[in-house]
């Protein structure tokens, strides 16, 4: 048998790969996605008081440390049995729908667009977000940075700091908004809902009328059949901040829908010999392996999946892109993994017109910002859904509040073993007896997790085009017969 | 004679053991005597982030972990941003990296420095939450203390051009 490694050679170095076997006959057989994984959080928190957990939380992580903020400020109401006013649930989704504003943005032009504006095997020089700025223009460039600063402004004028977050306390948060912030964050959010509009567009104009990328997006290796997980309203209607767990199988019907304090009923996490990170999978089905299809206990939790999981958008303009992507891509639910990144677009208008009623909401001017607390129950529960997938923080307490234990199930973790079922059959599809390995090709296997933003702690490297990586082919005794390397 | 503006600016999470390594020597610096005005500042990622943190100074002053094949710990890196190796948290993963961060900036108009130095320690362990430094590395942490304050007062003798460089 031979091994191909894919080896990020700069942070954590060793800890963090790609091992892709290949068969005397030069078919991939199997591939394993290492990643490294951060120690020592919940010993990290244990003794603290819980309610120092929401601002502490923000520094899992400085990517999405809005959501973590989030979550553990939903479990620290529950362990404080609070549940906050209108009002104060209301300024904490006006916080989030800027924090995926934010994220969503720079996702799709600094990491989705160069594969498809550029091109998945042009030069790697070319493909990054430069590239993209001079394929559709400088202003766009312009607009692409003013925006997520505009998103970034929101969130710090919210949430107290852009990132290290302090909003949120138990059964509710610190501070209000006031008539003339309000007037600002309708005017911004107006210009969000704009310019996601011109980005899903773009989006239409460069992928869709590409029928080498429509046919990539259908018909590439990259379509994995998973069951699907996103958080709904009472309408069954996508939401980010609240609500429930819904699970739709791979044809699309509702498997479960249940409370955050129900997950441990039905998601369960398995541990592999050859990784730290954790395999979370559906309880009822059980552990089927690293397989595919209406049998697996796999799922996604991904902008997607959650797309698939829900009914529809609750705004409009959203709920028609929502409908137009599944009339164009054959029915619900979707299983093209590239289709994420026109899913998170959905999303990002999503977040811009909610954000917009948001901000014009009576409420979101309100002065009742905190329920009393009630007992300490000892025990509680936050789900959230994080840009890169449903995130729960359970935390359990002593009857002072003191933190005795903490579990945390982050996005990505959802996706784990969907993410190297991904990468698998990309190389599956790619790497045939005989091929010759181009950067090309390992910026399209990378193409399978990139669809993911995968956030394992800050560790992989997802760049498009400038993961730096080792990929050597050997023998079946180790020998390496030819090595490909990208600096 | 034009004011200088400068930036020193430490990047890294403070709760990761010697990823923290920055922020901490920035919490020091600030309170340490130096004959020019400079703002001090901390962030924990790199890409889009800094480009805009950086924006609009003249010398700006990074400071982060590295981790080096064989580096001895606590060792400190002095490289201009020319002569550029990849620290720990100076690129973002989920956008851009930090030499497209900065070449994006001079595309798009931003007042990128005409100074940007990388300061750079070798660390240990940056897996583990903690807010201690690790033993390797607080056991010369007074030293690399010293040797960022003795540059940053040997760098600020001389000024720099405030002509934007790229």
């Amino acid at each position: 048998m031979k091994q191909i490694s894919i080896d990020p050679i700069t942070r954590l170095e060793g800890h963090g790969k790609i091992e892709i076997f290949v068969n005397d006959d030069g078919e991939v057989e199997n591939a394993y996605f290492q990643v490294p994984e951060l120690r020592g959080f919940e010993k990290f928190c244990e003794g603290r008081p819980v309610e120092e957990l929401p601002s502490i939380v923000t520094k899992i992580c400085g990517v999405c440390p809005g959501c973590h903020h989030m979550a553990s400020g939903k479990a620290v109401d529950a362990v404080f049995g609070a549940d906050p006013p209108p009002t104060a649930k209301k300024i904490r989704e006006l916080f989030y729908m800027a924090h995926f504003v934010h994220s969503h943005i720079a996702h799709f032009y600094a990491l989705a667009a160069p594969d498809f504006v550029v091109g998945p095997t042009a030069n790697p020089a070319e493909r990054n977000i430069l590239g993209v700025i001079s394929k559709v223009g400088l202003q766009i460039g312009s607009e692409v940075i003013k925006q997520r600063r505009i998103a970034q402004e929101i969130q710090a004028l919210i949430g107290g700091h852009q990132t290290h977050v302090i909003m949120n306390t138990p059964g509710g948060v610190k501070k209000g908004i006031t008539d003339e912030q309000r007037d600002d964050i309708v005017t911004k959010a107006e210009g969000f809902v704009e310019f996601s509009k011109f980005s899903i567009q773009l989006f239409k104009d460069v992928v869709l009328g590409n029928k080498d990328y429509v046919e990539l997006i259908l018909n590439g290796p990259y379509s994995l059949v998973l069951h699907s997980m996103g958080l709904v309203d009472g309408n069954n209607k996508v939401n980010f901040y609240d609500g429930k767990v819904r699970v739709v199988d791979t044809k699309g019907k509702e498997l479960y829908k249940y409370g955050p304090d129900q997950y441990l009923d039905y998601v369960e996490e398995r541990v592999e010999p050859w990784t730290y990170l954790k395999f979370p999978y559906l309880k009822k089905i059980g552990w089927k392996g690293f397989i595919d299809g209406q049998e697996s206990g796999v799922y996604h939790a991904t902008p997607l999946s959650r797309l698939n999981a829900a009914d529809g958008m609750a705004t409009p303009v959203a709920q028609q892109e929502y409908d137009f992507m599944y009339k164009t891509l054959g029915g619900k639910p979707v299983h093209a993994t590239l289709a994420m990144h026109w899913a998170r677009l959905i999303e990002l208008i999503y977040s811009a017109e909610h954000c917009l009623e948001l901000a014009k909401d009576p409420d979101i001017t309100g002065k009742d910002l905190r329920a009393p607390l009630g007992k300490i129950v000892g025990e509680g529960v936050g789900i959230v859904e994080a840009q890169r997938g449903t995130l729960t923080h359970h935390y359990w307490t002593d009857d002072r509040g003191m933190v005795r234990k903490v579990n945390l199930i982050v996005g990505t973790t959802n996706n784990h073993a969907a993410i190297c079922m991904s990468i698998k059959k990309a190389a599956q599809g790619l790497i045939k007896k005989g091929t010759e390995i181009t950067e090309g090709t390992l910026n399209m296997i990378e193409m399978a997790f990139r669809a993911y933003d995968p956030c394992f702690s800050c560790a992989t490297h997802s760049l498009p085009g400038q993961m730096k990586m080792l990929l050597n082919i050997r023998d079946h005794q180790g020998n390496i017969i030819s090595s490909f390397e990208r600096k | 004679m034009a004011t200088e503006k400068i930036l020193v600016l430490g990047i890294g999470n403070d709760i990761l053991t010697d990823d923290g390594i920055g922020p901490k020597l920035v919490g020091e610096l600030r309170k340490m005597d130096f004959p020019a005005d400079i703002t001090f500042k901390t962030a924990s990622v790199g890409g889009l982030e800094i480009l805009e943190m950086i924006s609009g100074f003249s010398r700006v002053f990074l400071i982060d972990a590295i981790r080096t094949k064989n580096g001895k710990p606590g060792t400190v890196y002095f490289l201009p941003a020319e002569d550029f190796s990849e620290t720990q948290n100076l690129t973002n993963l989920h956008d851009v990296n930090f030499l497209t961060a900065l070449e994006l900036g001079s595309k798009l108009n931003f007042q990128i420095p005409g100074e940007i130095m990388i300061i750079a320690v070798e660390i240990v362990e940056d897996l583990e939450f903690s807010e201690d430094l690790s033993p390797a590395l607080k056991k010369r942490y007074l030293e690399i203390l010293s040797k960022v304050h003795k540059f940053l007062l040997e760098a600020l003798m001389y000024q720099k051009s405030m002509t934007p460089a790229r």
